[in-house]
């Protein structure tokens, strides 16, 4: 499903040129959980951004369920990150002066879905993450864990095949972190893919395998837990 | 999406309730500006055209004067003398004139009862009423039967009128001009004019048959007469015919400008409307640029939001937002201030106009008059500054590079 050939990332930064990742292969089928580890700096973000289509690479093909996306403009890969890739961010990234059923309908609103189609469908996540008495509030009247459900409540409002989470539980107490965790299980056991960045251990557990990267080169691949 | 689109709008207005106000304050006071200054600078202009018409619509006044050249061995020098008679027969031969009226004028004593008045008397024909606008308000004008039994009947203007009966019904009535009774067969309507030739307003005048004046006062010659053209656009030729025509019966070179001396009132409304259409455009130019400043206004502030949003920005692009849709997103945000800018600076002018107590102000400024050519033109320059403005921010915003801005 997910296809890296050969995939290098060169930013240049002045006459500073800084190499992020350099001739990764790699390949994850349909239905896989993998955690992608390393130290910081070690390329784990833009490999995220690549896979999510919010970055393109300066080398090597990326094909996504068989089709090579390398080459296509930013507004058609805004088409494939609305329909196939959803994001869960560290930060969560949720708008801040919208409200959490605002937030969820977000993805929908750039697909022209209808009026009461997005109605049933924020309420169906809503009550999927448990937060259906929370339609109407802000983020910033909610914990971390609540936030975070929010956010992954809007990476599952187009129905994507793929989640993309960075560090999810990174800016979470072990407990949320665990509940998090758990929707991201029971999400895999429902047949979407999902790709994880995490430092820790004990969350990576959660996944099938780990891609373990170092100085932008990919070191182990499918490490099964 | 729409509906997104403005909860989104309200939201942000109302959050930085002073930003707000900054924002839509300079392109309100633009609109405001814009649409007053229009407003005003036709209604100054109508009312001028109006008062100077008071004169009459398009006529042609002519002094006779003296020769400066020779002609067929006349010298130079020679006044220039036209007879009632000759002016009976310009009217028959001379193409283009439609109608005119000798004039005779002087300061006369006028007195009713203990009423004594030192007022401008002028002796006309009957044309004078429509050449002149002399339109009875009440009684008649001079007509043939006055001019032809030189009767001594007198029209007088309003002013004069109050003045001299103090409200009483002056039709009827007998005044001494110069220790001669008058019997008054009219009253003029009120008029606006703001000036005249050889004399007081019209207001302020007794008007009396010619023949009457030109045997009471012993008068021969005509000391000016007014000609109404078919086609006041054919003034030109009118002129030069007339002057042609007189000069070869009175004597004097056609070219000689001085022995004629005429004023065309249509040449003149010519030059006057050109004059207005222009100061017209200047206010318009002046109005415009303060409306340019409200949108450069709005132009910074929308780059300041551009800044603060970036990371709303990234989110949007991360769940599948195009370029474009952001681009129309700022856009539109934009033109929304402008357009609720611009509605607030159209409905402040409008109400100002309305409570104004124009009917104190219309000899000086007229009535200021919101006419659509107005509206259109405010809100076309509305729309170019919106574009404008919308757009640099606009592009900026839809530039953003979703990596970055998720970082922040």
């Amino acid at each position: 499903m997910i296809e890296f050939r050969n995939i290098s990332k060169v930013y240049k930064m002045g006459e500073v040129e800084f190499v992020a990742l350099k001739g990764v292969f790699i390949a994850v089928q349909k239905g896989g959980f993998i955690s992608i580890m390393g130290p910081s700096g070690s390329g784990k973000s833009t490999l995220m951004n690549i896979i999510g289509c919010l970055d393109t690479p300066t080398e090597g093909s990326y094909y996504l369920d068989g089709e090579n996306v390398s080459g296509l403009t930013f507004d058609q890969l805004s088409t494939i990150r609305n329909r196939k890739v959803g994001f869960v961010f560290q930060n969560f990234n949720l708008l801040p002066y919208a409200s959490a059923y605002e937030n969820i309908e977000l993805p929908m609103l750039f697909n022209g879905k209808k009026n009461t189609e997005r109605k049933r469908r924020v309420n169906e996540l809503l009550e999927m993450v448990g937060l259906l008495p929370w339609a109407r509030h802000r983020p910033t009247e909610m914990s971390g864990g609540q936030q975070q459900r929010v956010a992954i409540a809007r990476a599952l409002a187009m129905d994507p095949p793929i989640i993309l989470a960075d560090e999810p539980t990174g800016n979470l107490d072990s407990k949320s972190g665990h509940e998090i965790m758990d929707i991201f299980s029971r999400l895999w056991k429902e047949g979407r893919t999902i790709l994880m960045v995490t430092h820790d251990p004990a969350i990576a557990a959660f996944s099938q395998s780990t891609i373990r990267l170092l100085d932008g080169a990919v070191q182990e691949n499918g490490a099964a837990h | 999406m729409i509906l997104a689109f403005f909860r989104n709008l309200s939201r942000d207005l109302v959050r930085q309730p002073l930003r707000t106000i900054l924002t839509l304050s300079g392109v309100t006071w633009g609109t405001f500006a814009v649409i007053l200054l229009l407003a005003f600078g036709t209604g100054i202009g109508k009312q001028q055209m109006k008062q100077f018409r008071g004169l009459g619509q398009s006529i042609i006044l002519v002094f006779p004067g003296q020769t400066t050249m020779t002609y067929n061995g006349l010298p130079k020098g020679r006044p220039v003398q036209v007879t009632p008679d000759e002016l009976r027969r310009v009217k028959e031969r001379v193409p283009g004139v439609r109608t005119l009226s000798p004039e005779f004028i002087s300061s006369r004593n006028i007195r009713y009862g203990r009423e004594q008045l030192l007022n401008t008397v002028r002796g006309v024909d009957v044309p004078f009423e429509s050449i002149r606008n002399t339109i009875p308000g009440h009684g008649r004008f001079i007509n043939d039967i006055d001019v032809q039994e030189r009767r001594r009947n007198c029209f007088l203007g309003a002013t004069i009128a109050k003045n001299l009966f103090k409200g009483l019904d002056p039709v009827g009535q007998r005044v001494m001009i110069e220790g001669v009774p008058f019997t008054v067969v009219g009253v003029m309507i009120e008029k606006d004019q703001n000036s005249n030739y050889n004399g007081q307003r019209d207001t302020h005048c007794a008007f009396i048959p010619w023949t009457t004046y030109m045997t009471l006062y012993g008068e021969k010659y005509v000391q000016n007469f007014i000609v109404q053209p078919s086609d006041p656009a054919l003034s030109k030729q009118t002129i030069a015919a007339l002057r042609n025509y007189l000069g070869e019966r009175l004597g004097f070179n056609a070219q000689d400008k001085d022995a004629l001396f005429v004023w065309d009132f249509s040449d003149f409304e010519r030059q006057f409307n050109v004059f207005f259409t222009a100061f017209n455009i200047f206010l318009g130019i002046i109005g415009s640029f303060t409306l340019l400043v409200g949108g450069v206004g709005v132009a910074s502030i929308m780059m300041v939001v551009v800044e603060e949003r970036v990371r709303e920005i990234g989110i949007k692009l991360a769940v599948g937002a195009k370029r474009r849709d952001i681009l129309w997103q700022f856009f539109a945000e934009a033109n929304c201030i402008i357009l609720i800018g611009g509605a607030m600076g159209f409905f402040l002018a409008a109400l100002l106009l309305a409570l104004l107590p124009v009917e104190k102000l219309q000899e000086y400024i007229g009535i200021p008059k919101l006419n659509p050519l107005v509206g259109i033109v405010t809100v076309l320059i509305l729309v170019a500054i919106g574009t404008l403005s919308g757009l640099t921010p606009a592009r900026r915003a839809a530039a953003t590079d979703p990596i970055v801005a998720l970082r922040k």
